[in-house]
């Protein structure tokens, strides 16, 4: 059994490096990106991009804790949310200084119709931008910190870990909403300064480049391999010492603080937030651009998400509706079919050509689901029970 | 607040309970016994409820609804158990995805039969009006008519699963898989047996719920998180956890919006939810499953 | 070897594919899908034309009509030779109710698709969302919905009623004809309703009422069981409901089980139409009332065609309303504008095209104020009966001049474009697009 595991980890650790032409191939998509606003005349797909850019550091923060983790979150949008209200309500703040509402106030529209006359106290930290965007980076990192001790110290995670997140990201939805005073309630915060330009798509760009390396590091660390080894099985990776729960609440914060840059970025980026920003169909969708993507992957939740956005973009309209058909659809094929998305299939095959497929190796392929006990409580069940 | 509407705020209370255990009655079944999360779960409701639509069109009323509903539902589950479910059962996660979509097909196919607009679904003239206990309002039958429902529904689900030879079979499927298989029980015959039946639970939901609040394409969501929410405090697998969470939930939510009102009344909910999750993370009535 | 499991996973593949390409091929829309591309840069022969309406989502029960009235016109518009020698076309969004979708279909409408202008939006929320997005990029909307005023957008054009032109008649007749004086209200919980509540209070100060209580239900919330216990323990004698969307159904619907005749306490809303009745059924709405300024029961030759031809091209039993009227006439409001102004320019169309058009609408002749872009519209107030149309009970003498900045409530506030003030603000391409201006 060691032998084997210690086997898995040495191969895994021997994971063939990115190769020449991924680098090129890299470098070409990023420069045309951050070239677009240069050749592209439409205004409006720079401002997709720099959105897609946002979904996709998200999708990766999702993919961090799901594919190389196990933990599946359903609210994982409570940090992005968190941070681009934050970043949205200072700058809406600062741009109420210089552009009176309908009533005359110096104050955000939303506060004014909801009865405030002034801004509450614990808002004028947000007057400063810097520090507001220090805030939207660390409350959420916090919080994810908070939620790490509470539940993995506890050991809950698998389904309970899910619908406690959705639960929570539910939340937050409805707090958003009911608090209209200080959130802009349903309508969200609108009208204030954006920064749709070609600068911010390079900022953008960079963070995302800059989080792609990072977690390409992350994973294929000693750190990482111990995360998908919890991912794999985590009992065993308890009786090999390593201190689970501290993997699962770091891995957590990591993700967070990347879900919280895409929100603020995103917030800054687009110009209008809304309590969607935080709920759990925005949380869903971002599962399902990674695993169509590729979870277990790096570059799978990037794929993902250009694919899913842009094809919803190209059929927008008339086939709007189909397109929600093909999305139903999609879901249900990528998770019967194309278990690892796109990336990971076309990876597994890529390697099935030099050895045997890891997968394979860690499958129990020739058996039929319905026969295997299943059980959704890993503990004191020494089954396969946290296989995702 | 005086007696008369304090009284009937109990009874609306419970009328709101029987709602929960009516809509989450099939989800316990399916997600306690087969171990299947079924993200669908307000979808099949959505489904139930539009079947309860074109009865209505076609000239019966709710009780004739009832059993068509059960069977087009059930069927519907017996498609997505065949088609969608068989592969994945042992990957919870997986299956939660899986019927994600599954729900946002049914949501569009739905749309594409019968419009977006609402549609119009009437309850049954003979549970018209109501009777006056206590106060000024008459409490009405409908209400009535659903809180016995939720109890006959329970009834029904006990007696299956504990009355039954199949229920039997469902119980040491549960217990042990391996070992029930061994003995000669085919495991993937009672899953999708136990499927078909909380489908078409969910679709009596569907039906029985349209008459008081509306019918559209999007209305199966918030009846699945509330099914979630009492499954998960109630405990799952557990169908006295689904009486119990309910019976918290449903009450809890009625007296807080009495209280304050009924956004707060949910956002006071859920936080209590999450509250004792964390405290009993397996629910009031997990603990007290035998495994 | 391969296993069962591959060979699982290889024919769902197999299958999937099959489907796939079947399904685009059964489909006659996937030859749209490619040619759609290729035609776009072959459309300069048509007049690009925004319809943003939700066809999904908690507000579609209402906002699909407003999609179709406006197809109904376009239609009408084409088949009688289109404007300036070019047809409509329509290009529809689908924001499905939420005012995030809004905002960004805005952008790729206004963008990408490059319109003369758009018609949408119902709920305030979306039009709030919306409005930056016109500001920004100099575009035109048209709003045909009622709403709570206190606005005027140099891009946007209002079709709708404000308040002067529904509650400014509606709470008095209530108190005097109808004989209410306490007022339970309970609205959907976003700005209109707010707002409205805002203004329905200070008409009650004025004529001799009172508020009883103030409740909000979030949108699409539909458990109303506790606002009506509350509601019957107290000594209301009359709903005054600003819900919208589904809630309306649950709440009528409930408000009946629950043994509340409309001759006890009648509810009375500046929203719920033919369409939501007909969604709950007649039986639940009867006896309540509504203050529009347009109802399908209406008696002019042009609203007998109108209904007509509505439902000859959508149904039988298709039933109009209000909202889609607005929407309706805004749509000849755009196209007489086209023809007056002879160009597709926003400029052109905001301050010389659209203001002071006319149209006989089948609630009587309509016209767009000059000074301040909102309706001149009809006032009229509706009894709902048990055939889920409206009896009308009132009607206001003359057309009514609108006025957004209600001099009840703003007294020192005006919106107009016509003045040279206003009209440098805008022309020195600031960021401050309202035409108000404090008197």
């Amino acid at each position: 059994m060691a032998a084997i595991t210690l086997g898995r980890v040495r191969t895994l650790r021997k994971t063939p490096t990115i190769p020449l032409w991924a680098w090129i191939l890299g470098a070409l998509v990023v420069a045309a990106i951050g070239t677009y606003p240069q050749y592209g005349s439409n205004y409006y797909i720079m401002s997709l991009l720099g959105k897609f850019l946002c979904y996709a550091i998200f999708a990766l923060s999702i993919d961090l804790i799901w594919g190389f983790t196990g933990i599946l979150s359903l609210g994982q949008a409570v940090y992005f949310g968190i941070s681009a209200y934050i970043v949205a309500l200072s700058l809406k703040i600062n741009y109420a200084l210089t552009h009176p509402t309908r009533y005359g106030g110096k104050i955000p529209d939303f506060m004014e119709w909801n009865g405030l006359t002034e801004l509450p106290h614990f808002m004028t930290p947000l007057l400063s931008t810097p520090l507001a965007i220090l805030l939207a980076l660390t409350i959420p990192t916090f919080f994810a910190f908070l939620f790490g001790i509470i539940t993995f110290k506890r050991h809950i995670y698998g389904v309970y870990c899910a619908v406690i997140t959705l639960a929570e990201s539910l939340i937050l939805q409805e707090f958003i909403i009911e608090y209209q005073a200080y959130t802009g309630g349903f309508n969200g915060i609108t009208d204030y300064s954006n920064y749709t330009n070609a600068p911010f798509l390079w900022v953008i760009l960079a963070v995302a480049v800059f989080f792609f390396i990072a977690a390409r590091v992350l994973t294929h660390s000693r750190i990482g391999t111990v995360l998908k080894s919890i991912r794999d099985n985590d009992v065993r990776a308890e009786f090999m010492g390593y201190n689970v729960a501290n993997y699962r609440i770091f891995v957590f914060c990591v993700s967070a603080f990347m879900a919280a840059a895409a929100g603020a970025m995103y917030a800054a980026w687009v110009g209008l937030i809304s309590f969607l920003d935080g709920g759990p169909v925005f949380s869903i969708e971002a599962v399902i651009w990674t695993a169509v993507g590729g979870r277990g992957t790096v570059i799978g939740p990037f794929v993902g998400t250009f694919l899913v956005k842009g094809a919803e973009f190209f059929l927008s309209g008339v086939l709007a509706e189909f397109w929600q058909l093909v999305m139903g659809g999609l879901f249900i094929f990528v998770v019967l079919a194309m278990r690892d998305g796109i990336v990971g299939t076309i990876a597994n095959w890529w390697r099935k050509r030099d050895r045997g497929s890891l997968r394979q190796i860690t499958e129990d392929s020739d058996l039929r689901a319905h026969d295997r006990q299943h059980d959704w409580e890993p503990e004191g069940a020494p089954t396969r029970s946290t296989e995702i | 607040m005086e007696l008369a509407s304090l009284t009937t705020q109990f009874m609306s209370g419970l009328s709101v309970v029987a709602i929960l255990i009516i809509a989450a009655v099939g989800l316990a079944v399916i997600f306690g016994v087969a171990g299947v999360i079924n993200m669908a779960h307000g979808e099949f409701i959505m489904v139930g409820a539009y079947t309860a639509a074109v009865v209505g069109q076609l000239g019966g009323n709710t009780f004739i609804a009832i059993p068509v509903a059960f069977v087009v539902v059930g069927l519907l589950g017996l498609i997505v158990e065949r088609g969608v479910i068989q592969w994945i059962y042992n990957r919870p996660l997986e299956t939660l995805l899986a019927t994600w979509g599954v729900g946002i097909a049914l949501q569009v196919i739905i749309k594409l039969i019968f419009g977006s607009e609402l549609y119009y679904v009437g309850a049954p003239k003979l549970l018209d009006g109501g009777v006056r206990i206590i106060g000024r309002l008459p409490f009405p039958y409908y209400r009535i008519f659903l809180i016995l429902l939720a109890i006959a529904l329970m009834a029904l689900t006990f007696f299956v699963i504990y009355r039954t030879a199949f229920g039997l079979k469902v119980r040491a499927v549960r217990r042990n898989r391996a070992m029930a298989g061994a003995l000669g029980i085919d495991t993937a015959r009672v899953d999708m047996m136990i499927f078909v039946f909380g489908s078409g639970l969910a679709g009596i939901a569907g039906a029985t719920l349209a008459p008081i609040k509306s019918v559209s394409t999007t209305m199966g969501f918030p009846y699945a998180v509330d099914s979630y929410m009492v499954l998960v405090l109630g405990g799952v697998g557990s169908l006295w956890g689904v009486v119990a969470g309910s019976g918290l939930i449903g009450e809890a939510e009625t007296i807080l919006a009495y209280i304050y009102n009924s956004v707060i009344g949910k956002l006071l909910v859920f936080v209590f939810i999450v509250i004792i999750i964390r405290v009993v993370p397996r629910g009031i009535f997990g603990y007290y499953e035998r495994r | 070897m391969t296993s069962k499991k591959t060979l699982r996973r290889r024919s769902i593949l197999k299958a999937g594919a099959a489907t796939a390409v079947g399904l685009a091929l059964a489909s006659n829309k996937a030859p749209y899908f490619f040619v759609r591309n290729i035609a776009k840069a072959q459309e300069s022969g048509t007049i690009k034309v925004g319809i943003l309406h939700s066809l999904s989502g908690t507000i579609a029960i209402i906002e699909r009509s407003l999609h179709n009235a406006e197809l109904l016109a376009i239609e009408e518009i084409n088949a009688k030779g289109g404007v300036l020698g070019k047809k409509i076309e329509p290009v529809i969004e689908d924001p499905q109710s939420l005012v995030q979708v809004f905002a960004e279909k805005a952008k790729k409408l206004l963008l990408e698709d490059k319109v003369v202008a758009v018609l949408g939006c119902y709920t305030s929320a979306s039009r709030q969302s919306v409005l930056p997005v016109f500001e920004q990029y100099n575009g035109v909307l048209l709003y045909p919905t009622l709403y709570e005023a206190q606005e005027c957008s140099k891009n946007c054009f209002y079709t709708g009623a404000v308040p002067n032109q529904q509650l400014d008649d509606f709470v008095p007749w209530i108190i005097k004809t109808l004989g209410r004086k306490n007022f339970y209200l309970i609205g959907s919980n976003y700005i209109y309703p707010k707002e409205t509540n805002r203004e329905v209070k200070a008409l009650l100060q004025k004529h001799g009422g009172n508020v009883v209580d103030e409740q909000y239900a979030p949108l699409g919330h539909t458990e109303f069981s506790t606002n009506i216990n509350k509601l019957a323990s107290s000594n209301a004698d009359i709903v005054f409901s600003d819900l919208v969307g589904d809630s309306i159904v649950a709440f009528y619907k409930q408000f009946r089980q629950f043994g509340l005749s409309a001759n006890d306490i009648p509810i009375c809303t500046p929203i719920t139409t033919e369409q939501e009745i007909a969604a709950m059924g007649p039986e639940n709405a009867a006896g309540h009332y509504t203050s529009f300024n347009y109802f399908q029961s209406v008696d002019t030759p042009e609203n007998k065609s109108f209904v007509e031809r509505y439902k000859a091209k959508y149904g039988a039993n298709e039933v109009t309303n209000a909202v889609m009227e607005a929407a309706y006439f805004q749509t000849y409001f755009l196209k007489q504008a086209l023809e007056k102004v002879k160009s597709t320019e926003a400029d052109a169309l905001i301050f010389e095209g659209l203001p002071g058009q006319e149209f006989q609408a089948p609630q009587g002749k309509v016209k767009i104020d000059e000074k301040n872009h909102h309706t001149w519209l009809w006032a009229r107030i509706g009894k709902a009966n048990d055939k889920g149309q409206f009896d009308i009970v009132w009607k206001s003498n003359d057309w009514i001049r609108p006025d957004p900045w209600v001099d009840l409530l703003y007294p020192n506030k005006d919106c107009d474009f016509t003045n040279p003030k206003v009209l440098e603000r805008l022309k020195s391409g600031g960021s401050n697009r309202s035409g108000t201006i404090d008197l």
